[in-house]
């Protein structure tokens, strides 16, 4: 029998499908981390919908990934919740596409979706003061040995996986998570500014900065594929597809090799009980 | 991580960087597309990604600085990084008066001609196209 925390009862007086999804996957945590995980997909597609219908409506049938994305680029999601509400599609997914899961992959996803639950709430109430006590991890059934040594492993592996998570991510941003984004920018229009005044003291530079704006209204296409002159975008499309493609199965390689290991554990967990 | 990498990083992230912010506030299309270009495209490990972005590596450095090493790059690897940097502008869809500026004080610093910078343009709307799936397929 699982104890029960009510993490996400607050969330009831705000959105009661969501907070029925949430409750359900807090249930499954540790039975059936499966279920759980894609309860918690269910639930942040749930909300992903409420707040596309309140900024983008056109959207509301889209798959997830284009909600998560439209809602990002129209600010409503900031770094944090977009990369939260991106594990959870990932791992919901995984589940559902049938990669055996592991009750501490379910576990930091479920403590994901009530960072999410209160964020989800200020929005659709505008703001509103919410009061949610602090995430209390459901607690385990009683376990034998192996089935302690199988957890620990699994935690074990999902440390390691969300660490090198972590570093990708990290490898991947623009800023860090540290940078004031706000002093930098100012920083570096200022030396712009700076070299604007120079560039008109002393002349344009070689490609000057008419000749800048000129080619970024121009139909790039339309003059370089013509027979005589430069290479078709066909080709340059080609290129890059190849270097793209190479970064993903790399990438892609890593993350089947975490979900096969994790597999591995979950039925190892199963056979334990 | 070799001197090379971490200087083509260094190299790379201070203009992506200077490219967001001479426009408006810089979007999350425009800084998800840098590390998947620096990734993909001009094929920097994690390691160089993220020791070029330290702040105490990053904080003393210019514009000066970063143009006078856009301009020991080779060839090939200028005409990268100048495409990456243009694929932000077309990545955000605009171009503010500062971008214009950057853009056309690196290619200069990159001794590059009017036909090799229209090449970059090319090639920068080729991938700023390709952009949104390949962010998806890792990961968001």
């Amino acid at each position: 029998m699982v104890d029960l925390t009510g993490n996400f009862d607050f969330l009831q007086k705000y959105d009661n499908r969501v907070a029925h999804l949430a409750a359900q996957a807090e249930r499954y945590v540790h039975s059936d981390p499966d279920a759980a995980l894609f309860k918690l997909r269910l639930m942040v597609e749930t909300m992903a919908r409420t707040l596309i219908e309140m900024q983008v409506p056109e959207l509301v049938d889209a798959d997830l990934s284009v909600m998560l994305r439209s809602l990002q680029r129209s600010g409503l999601l900031t770094r944090r919740e977009a990369d939260d509400m991106h594990a959870i599609r990932r791992d919901g997914n995984a589940a559902v596409h049938g990669y055996d899961s592991t009750t501490p992959t379910a576990m930091r996803r479920l403590r994901d979706a009530w960072r999410l639950s209160r964020w989800y709430a200020k929005i659709v109430k505008r703001g509103a003061k919410v009061q949610a006590s602090e995430f209390k991890p459901p607690l385990p059934p009683a376990e034998d040995a192996s089935q302690r040594a199988a957890r620990l492993r699994a935690e074990a592996l999902e440390e390691a996986v969300e660490a090198r998570r972590d570093r990708t991510r990290e490898a991947l941003l623009l800023f860090g998570d540290q940078d004031d984004i706000t002093a930098m920018r100012w920083r570096l229009r200022g030396e712009l500014r700076a070299l604007e005044g120079v560039a008109v003291a002393v002349g344009e530079p070689i490609v000057d900065a008419d000749f800048v704006a000129l080619v970024m209204a121009m139909d790039l296409e339309q003059i370089l594929e013509h027979p005589s002159w430069g290479r078709s975008s066909q080709d340059a499309k080609a290129d890059v597809e190849a270097q793209f493609e190479a970064f993903k199965a790399a990438h892609s390689e890593a993350e089947q090799a975490y979900l096969h290991e994790r597999a591995k554990l979950a039925r190892e967990a199963r056979s334990g009980a | 991580m070799s001197d090379v990498d971490l200087g083509l990083a260094t190299t790379w992230f201070l203009a992506a960087r200077t490219m967001a912010c001479g426009g408006d506030e810089p979007s999350v299309a425009e800084e998800a597309a840098a590390g998947l270009f620096a990734r993909a495209i001009l094929g920097l490990d994690e390691e160089s990604c993220i020791a070029a972005k330290r702040k105490e590596h990053m904080q003393a450095l210019t514009l000066i600085d970063c143009m006078a090493m856009a301009g020991q790059l080779p060839r090939g690897t200028a005409d990268q990084v100048m495409t990456g940097v243009m694929m932000i502008a077309y990545a955000a869809a605009s171009m503010q008066p500062l971008q214009v500026r950057w853009a056309s004080m690196l290619a200069s610093a990159m001794d590059m001609s009017e036909e090799r910078f229209q090449r970059c343009c090319v090639n920068a709307r080729v991938v700023a196209s390709m952009l949104p799936h390949e962010q998806e397929a890792v990961g968001g």
